[in-house]
This record gives C-alpha cells, sequence and structure tokens, in this order.
C-alpha cells in the first residue's frame, strides 16, 4: 500500500486524529451511529427505530469453533482466473447448476 | 424534672426576700417590685435548671455577629458521673441478629439455562488457567470459509462474539482479582478469533461485490431472465434436446446443465465455460475433518 500523493507532501502522521488536531466544530465520534435526536431543549430523544438490536441465531447442534485444528496447515484457493474468487462468471455458473429458481 | 424539684427552695427564699424588702420601702414600690421579681423568677425557672445567667453571657449583640451556639456536641457528657449522651438512644428489646454461616444461608435461585452463563468458560471458575487459555488452534482463513454458507458464516460469527466475550471476562476477572499471568494467552487467543471475525467479513464482503457483478452479467445471459415473469433460468441446451428426444423427467436436467460447457457455446458465456469443480471441491473435502 503506498500513501496518497496529498499525504506524502505532509507529514506522515504516526498518531491518531484527535479533536484538537482539527478545526473546531469537528465530531470525530466513536464510530457509533446515532440512536435518536436532539431535541431543542437540550434533551435527547431516543428513536426506537434507530436503536439496534442484535439476534443471535440458534447455536443448537452447531459444531463449529472459532478455530481451527493446528494439525491442518491453512489452505489457500488456487485460481487459474485473474479475477480469483471474484469472478462473476463462475457465480452464474453454479447458480445455474446449483439452484437457477430464484 | 428534677431541675423543678431543685428550684422550689430557691425560688421560696427570693420570695421572702422580696417580702422583706417590702417592709422598708414604700408599699407601692414594694408591690411593684414583688410582682416583677415573681415575673423574672418565673421567667428563669422556664428557661434554665441551674444558671439563671445563661441568656446575659451572649457577648456580641450588633447585627450580623457571630452565632454563640455551643460548637461542641458533647458538652458535659461523662462517663465518670455517667451522664450518658446528650441525645436520647433509641432501645427495644427485639434480640440483635446473629451472623449466619454461608453454608447455612439458603441458596439463591439463579435461572441455569440464562445466556449471561455463556460469558464463562466454566460455572464454578471466573477465569482459565494460562494452560487452558494456550489451549488453541489457529483461526479460519478466508478460502476455508468461502465454501460455508450464509447461516454457517452468521452462526460462527456468534459462536466468535461468545468466545470473545468469554476472553474479555476472563481478563477482566484476571485484573480484578489480580491473578497474575495469562494476559499473553489470552491476547493470542483473542487475535485468532479476531481473525477468523475478518475472514467471515471479508468472506461476505466478497459474495456480495460477486453477486452485483453476476446480476450485471446475467442481463446479458439470454438464458437468464431477471424480470420475475417467469422461470429465471431456462437452459437452451435443455430446449434443444427435448424437441429431439421425447419428454425426459428432471432427471435429464443435470446432465444437460453440465454438458454446457463440453457442447462449446463459447459465444454467449465464454468465462462461464470454466469448470466449476475447479473451486469448490478444494475446500468441500476438509470440511469434514473441521
Amino acid at each position: 500500500m503506498q500513501l496518497t500523493r496529498a499525504l506524502l507532501g505532509m507529514r506522515y502522521r504516526k498518531l491518531r486524529l484527535t479533536t484538537k488536531d482539527v478545526n473546531k466544530g469537528f465530531y470525530k465520534g466513536t464510530g457509533s451511529g446515532a440512536m435518536g435526536r436532539h431535541t431543542k431543549y437540550g434533551g435527547y430523544k431516543i428513536e426506537w427505530s434507530r436503536v439496534r438490536t442484535y439476534v443471535c441465531p440458534s447455536l443448537e447442534g452447531f459444531k463449529l469453533t472459532p478455530f481451527v485444528t493446528n494439525n491442518m496447515r491453512p489452505t489457500y484457493g488456487v485460481y487459474n482466473d485473474a479475477n480469483g474468487p471474484r469472478n462473476p462468471a463462475n457465480y452464474l455458473s453454479r447458480w445455474k447448476s446449483e439452484n437457477g429458481l430464484d | 424534672m428534677a431541675s423543678s424539684a431543685a428550684m422550689g427552695p430557691a425560688m421560696g427564699s427570693m420570695l421572702l426576700q422580696s417580702c422583706r424588702a417590702a417592709h422598708g420601702v414604700s408599699a407601692r414600690r414594694a408591690a411593684a417590685a414583688a410582682a416583677a421579681a415573681a415575673a423574672v423568677s418565673l421567667r428563669q425557672q422556664q428557661r434554665a435548671g441551674l444558671s439563671t445567667t445563661a441568656a446575659m453571657l451572649k457577648r456580641h449583640k450588633y447585627p450580623g455577629a457571630r452565632d454563640n451556639r455551643d460548637h461542641n456536641k458533647h458538652r458535659g457528657e461523662s462517663a465518670i458521673r455517667r451522664t450518658g449522651t446528650r441525645w436520647r438512644l433509641s432501645m427495644s428489646d427485639e434480640p440483635l441478629p446473629k451472623p449466619v454461616e454461608r453454608s447455612q444461608l439458603p441458596r439463591i435461585e439463579t435461572d441455569e439455562n440464562h445466556g449471561l452463563w455463556d460469558f464463562f468458560y466454566d460455572r464454578q471458575t471466573v477465569a482459565q488457567a494460562p494452560e487452558e487459555d494456550a489451549k488453541h488452534g489457529r483461526g479460519w482463513s478466508v478460502e476455508e470459509l468461502r465454501h460455508k454458507s450464509w447461516d454457517d458464516l452468521h452462526r460462527l460469527w456468534w459462536v466468535c462474539v461468545k468466545e470473545r466475550n468469554r476472553i474479555a471476562t476472563a481478563a477482566w476477572e484476571r485484573n480484578k482479582s489480580k491473578l497474575g499471568f495469562g494476559d499473553a494467552e489470552s491476547k493470542t487467543r483473542d487475535s485468532q478469533v479476531r481473525l477468523t471475525m475478518r475472514g467471515i467479513r471479508h468472506v461476505l464482503t466478497e459474495r456480495q461485490y460477486v453477486w452485483e457483478d453476476a446480476v450485471k452479467l446475467a442481463e446479458t445471459d439470454p438464458e437468464v431472465n431477471l424480470l420475475g415473469d417467469g422461470a429465471a433460468y431456462t437452459p437452451s441446451e435443455y430446449l434443444e434436446s427435448e424437441e429431439v428426444e421425447v419428454e425426459v423427467p428432471a432427471a435429464e436436467e443435470v446432465p444437460a446443465a453440465e454438458e454446457v460447457p463440453a457442447s462449446g457455446e463459447a459465444a454467449s458465456e465464454p468465462a462461464a465455460t470454466v469448470p466449476e469443480p475447479e473451486t469448490i471441491p478444494s475446500g468441500k473435502a476438509p470440511e469434514s475433518t473441521r
């Protein structure tokens, strides 16, 4: 990976950007989206349609673990194509042979 | 109160004095003085028990003067004289509760199947030993995850989330209780879980992009109908063979689809001639080992 031209001319930052490095009005955030709106009185109204709800699927009988045994070396795909695993023609032909309905 | 009984003789002597003084001076003055003295003595009797000059001791009378309050909450208390406290002590005949042995306490009812139990490896221990923590394999490679279905990836993601919860809980407990070593093992374990999660995200993103490209490709494909007004897929080979032969049930469909690359329809689908088995079986074989 290479930095863009604009960045190469500038000093290279190794520190994370903080709100003190930029002009005022900059909102860095925490990566978490808003779950409501500010009211004009200074309060905050939660909109439940925006509140995230995570549903864990049923894990009954599910035997996979986050780990693979160390006895097996990690496998890598062999693709003769330049597109590699991102070949849409392969996807389409597989869809035709396996599904072809929807 | 004891003060009223003690003041009885004192008040009587003061009244006597005032009566004696009345004989010396004129009668009018004496009567007024006697009335005033009686009133003063009554007031003093109500105000204080022993000292009658308490109110006169207030030195600062100007506005804004500091208060003359007694700041000693324990003034007059004495263990030798056994005065007790200046405030009332509440007392009751109820027996004091005695501490109970922990083993004799009633067992707290908890839900055995509560989801929060998933935050621990074991119900008896808060954190695994570092040796146990180090017993883990490697994370999944992306290629291994490519051959998993959406449902499998979805569930594997949540398995990873629960594993990370357990690791974080153990790390927190280790830090809180100062259990000692184990941080390095926990971090390597966590990094492998995150490797798997990264692979899942990678595969799903890749799958989405390939799907988008495949939809574009399908628009130019004469065999595929994306309008939704009929069958989505009409294999051209199958239709030709149907005209020649008699009606064949669905068993014919599978070999017909496989014959597409062999028959050499390179003009319409150049890329589709790549045989699918090249990519798929490499991952399908190790599934049984996991």
